[in-house]
């Protein structure tokens, strides 16, 4: 049974309290090749139905890979029932959740003749071969692919439905090779966009640009020397602005991580970064074009609206689902996203950036007297303290205001809010990321966007 | 229809379409959660999940797909799908499947899932959080019960069917006083049963006091190069350096520092590392590998000194060693013969860490990262509890450095690990 083909008002009857009912279907392809191997070729389907039900207070949930209607049915009582066990223990009568009848369908499916697996496989080993003959003595190279689609349909008791389809394709390229002391040395990208593997590379163009950059970087590498540690004048690089968006503030912006705690709740209002600063929480679209991961209707039936985390270096507002927008008594976001037909929602970051500013990237190089400019970022973490940390692979001593010697690999950290006010110069360029894949509780597609930052940062280091 | 036809029908359709070899497992999942979020049991969820996985090799061409679908279209499409895959992966003749093996069934855990019990222990967890430690603010508590049933078949007649039900607890936290916050700490374990209350499971308790203690933080007085005290919570940070890079990406791609060190001492000969994920001491372990073969215990570090890989079957023929007896995972650490308190206690300026929050190290092991929920140590006593403290050094001396092994482990169902000492990492 096809979600498409599924009717999902005629189980509007079936709902007794608040409850929202969705079909959803996730579809990975993944292809790997290492050293011109193909060592993984895999698909992965999986979706279903899911149910869940607000009865007083308490939140029941259920889920059930069969769509045939017997199971729908059963899920939605099962959820419905299980709502009731709590209920009837930790209930509380008075317990009411904000309304929303959002509207929207949206579908990023191409249009083309969908490319079999053996033509991926022939388009990575045409990248592949372009590193064969391009980048000498390497020791390993990898070239891999990930396209991933979610496909939902939703219907709430409160009459909010959509149907949606969401898609990124992703491709990364990885090179080793050796320093003069034999030692491995590592450089890897990760790029791509919103969309299907077919509209998204109609050519190996972009990879061979990004092959060639690397391969570059990857020499500069070899003769890398390690960043002192302590706290440095820095420039990060724009492809670092938006995980530095995304783990720095955007987390500790959320509206559960506020309501758990989390330091931002006390500065709404304030000024916590410099008035350069102006982040903000995109829906879908940005100047007019549709952003990496757009999201029109949340799986909570609220249509996605943009939230202004900081307006000029002040606070402004938090990052909502039904509950954390009760509890704040703010507005709905649309923010209430699920990664899996098995998973609730929960407030998800959807494309997080920090606005560009109006400085050329040279001069804020050439503003640095003795520094670093970082770039590409591994993985992050951020802390409901507004620590953070992130990864970095990539960069470049700054001397009077040029660059010098790469540096190897190492870890920036800082606290956010004293961090953001360090910065002095935005870049007048937006990058976006679409190859970002939050980790908290459920995994979930992000965007994350911004210009080059001059900042401090803490560099971990010997 | 149960899993075992299932996956045979399924298995004799993808030798129908023309493979060589072929393996099918399929796995049912039933998953009975209750959460609780800031002081309140807020979700019941009930999930019934399906898994179907197909692999075939065709002409030494592999491909592996699956679906959570089990009609008869689903799968046929299915087959379909991995036939056209295979076609166009490369031939590889380091692709095979298990050999035979006698067939067998696995049986461990619980059967059916206590919901009274569950709500029980998560309403005492939050009754005893809130009496004991009042400026802890418990961001979520789940208990939840998985069974999965799972069978195994391949074209080499193997056949092993699994079933296994356990409990999940995971805890995150952290704690306020006036305008301070502590760190957010996570903590969680398996179990077979509920007999135990949370805050008494592994240092489930210790943790929730140190969070408490956490709100008032300070720097240390200055960068250092001392002890890294680590705590069994995120000793895998470290060691899982170790295994990561002797598993088959890194040692196929000669990227790995570990290849060729067979036999030979890589770590401290104080660290012994197991695999174990047969012992019935650790709920969470398995019976049977990714790529079907009966699992065994298995033994990565003795005294320091390498005595496998962690290769699966495709690592091993690619490179023509021997395939680990097991999938890696549920790994024990050995204990040593000095208590928490000596291991602490010998220590002239250190950090005990209890959660890493690091960046990828590097291929040859360099890492930093800061430590969160930890403390400064300075003449063999905790001093305070630190902030924006990050430490950095190489994962590979790091484990050949470490002077000290606590007997005192804690069982967290997927893992059994002491307090390590380790030498020489720098603090700043």
């Amino acid at each position: 049974m096809q979600i498409a083909q599924i009717d999902l008002t005629r189980y509007s009857n079936q709902f007794s309290s608040y409850t929202e009912l969705r079909l959803h279907e996730n579809r990975v392809q993944s292809i790997a090749l290492l050293n011109g191997d193909v060592i993984a070729n895999t698909r992965d389907t999986s979706g279903g139905v899911s149910a869940r039900v607000f009865d007083q207070g308490a939140w029941g949930f259920s889920s059930s890979a069969d769509l045939a209607n017997p199971s729908i049915e059963a899920t939605i009582k099962a959820a419905t029932s299980n709502a009731g066990f709590l209920a009837r223990r930790t209930g509380d009568p008075a317990a009411t959740l904000p309304r929303s009848a959002g509207n929207r369908n949206s579908d990023f499916s191409s249009n083309k003749q969908p490319l079999s697996q053996e033509e991926k496989i022939a388009f990575l080993r045409r990248i592949d071969q372009y590193i064969t003959k391009n980048c000498p003595d390497l020791v390993s190279r990898q070239v891999s692919m990930n396209c991933l689609d979610m496909e939902k349909m939703l219907r709430t008791s409160e009459g909010a439905s959509g149907y949606n389809i969401t898609t990124r394709a992703l491709l990364r390229v990885a090179l080793t090779t050796r320093n003069d002391q034999g030692e491995p040395i590592e450089l890897s990208e990760g790029f791509g966009h919103r969309g299907q593997f077919e509209d998204v590379f109609p050519t190996t163009d972009e990879a061979e640009i990004v092959v060639d950059k690397l391969y570059r970087q990857l020499l500069d590498k070899k003769q890398a020397v390690k960043p002192v540690s302590g706290y440095h004048d820095v420039v990060l690089a724009s492809d670092l602005a938006g995980i530095l968006a995304h783990e720095a503030i955007g987390h500790t912006t959320e509206g559960d991580i506020v309501r758990a705690g989390s330091i931002a709740g006390d500065h709404v209002g304030q000024q916590v970064a410099s008035d350069l600063v102006t982040m903000v929480d995109f829906a879908h679209t940005y100047e007019g074009e549709t952003l990496p991961v757009p999201v029109y209707l949340d799986d909570e039936g609220v249509e996605s609206q943009d939230t202004v985390l900081i307006d000029r270096g002040i606070l402004q507002s938090f990052m909502h689902n039904k509950d954390s927008a009760q509890f704040f008594g703010a507005e709905l976001t649309g923010n209430a996203r699920a990664f899996s037909y098995s998973d609730e929602p929960l407030v998800r970051m959807r494309n997080t950036a920090i606005l560009p500013g109006q400085d050329k990237f040279e001069d804020m190089i050439a503003a640095i007297d003795d520094g670093y400019l970082l770039m590409r970022p591994t993985n992050g973490q951020a802390d409901s303290t507004s620590e953070f940390m992130f990864g970095v692979q990539m960069g470049y001593e700054i001397k009077d205001g040029k660059l010098g010697r790469a540096t190897t690999d190492t870890t920036i950290s800082g606290i956010a809010f004293d961090m953001l006010k360090e910065i002095d110069m935005l870049s007048d360029e937006m990058v976006w990321s679409c190859a970002g894949m939050c980790g908290k509780k459920q995994p979930m597609p992000v965007g994350m966007g911004g210009p080059a930052v001059k900042t401090k940062v803490f560099i971990g280091g010997e | 229809m149960t899993e075992q036809s299932l996956a045979r029908q399924t298995l004799a359709g993808i030798l129908r379409a023309g493979f060589d070899k072929a393996t099918c497992r399929v796995s049912q999942d039933e998953l009975h959660e209750l959460q609780a979020e800031t002081g309140e049991i807020n979700l019941f969820r009930t999930s019934f999940e399906t898994d179907v996985s197909l692999s075939g090799i065709a002409g030494g061409r592999r491909a592996s797909l699956s679906i959570n679908k089990t009609d008869e279209a689903a799968v046929g499409a299915a087959i379909n799908d991995l036939k056209t895959m295979a076609d166009g992966a490369n031939e590889d003749p380091a692709h095979d499947i298990a050999e035979f093996q006698s067939p067998e069934r696995f049986q461990g855990g619980v059967g059916e899932p206590d919901y009274d019990a569950m709500f029980d222990r998560v309403v005492e967890f939050q009754r005893y959080a809130k009496a004991q430690y009042p400026t802890l603010n418990i961001r979520s508590v789940a208990a939840t019960f998985v069974r999965r049933r799972s069978c195994l078949v391949n074209s080499n007649d193997v056949l092993f069917e699994t079933e296994r039900g356990l409990y999940r607890v995971a805890l995150s936290f952290s704690s306020r006083e006036g305008t301070n916050n502590s760190s957010m700490m996570y903590t969680g374990f398996a179990t077979y049963d509920l007999n135990t209350p949370i805050q008494d499971a592994t240092n489930v308790d210790a943790l929730l006091r140190q969070s408490t203690e956490q709100v008032e933080t300070r720097h240390i007085p200055k960068k250092f190069k001392g002890n890294l005290v680590i705590a069994p919570n995120c000793l895998t940070d470290f060691t899982g350096f170790l295994t990561a890079r002797i598993g088959d990406g890194p040692m196929i791609a000669d990227t790995s520092v570990y290849k060729g060190k067979l036999g030979q001492s890589v770590a401290s000969p104080l660290l012994t590392l197991r695999s174990m994920p047969c012992s019935d001491d650790l709920a969470g372990g398995y019976w049977v590998t990714g790529d079907g073969y009966k699992a065994a215990d298995l033994t990565l570090l003795e005294a320091g000194v390498l005595q496998s890989y962690l290769l699966s079957l495709y690592g091993a023929n690619k490179l023509g060693m021997e395939r680990a007896v097991n999938s890696g995972g549920a790994y024990v650490v050995d204990g040593g013969d000095v208590s928490c308190d000596q291991l602490i206690g010998d220590v002239e300026e250190g950090i005990l860490i209890t959660r890493f929050s690091g960046g990828r190290p590097n291929d040859r092991g360099d890492f930093s990262g800061v430590a969160k929920n930890s403390y400064y140590i300075r003449d063999g006593r905790i001093q305070f509890p630190i902030k924006e403290t990050t430490v950095s050094g190489n994962m590979v001396d790091l484990l050949a450095s470490i002077d000290a092994v606590s007997a005192e482990r804690l069982n967290f169902g997927y893992s059994l690990l002491p307090w390590v000492r380790a030498r020489g990492v720098t603090a700043s």
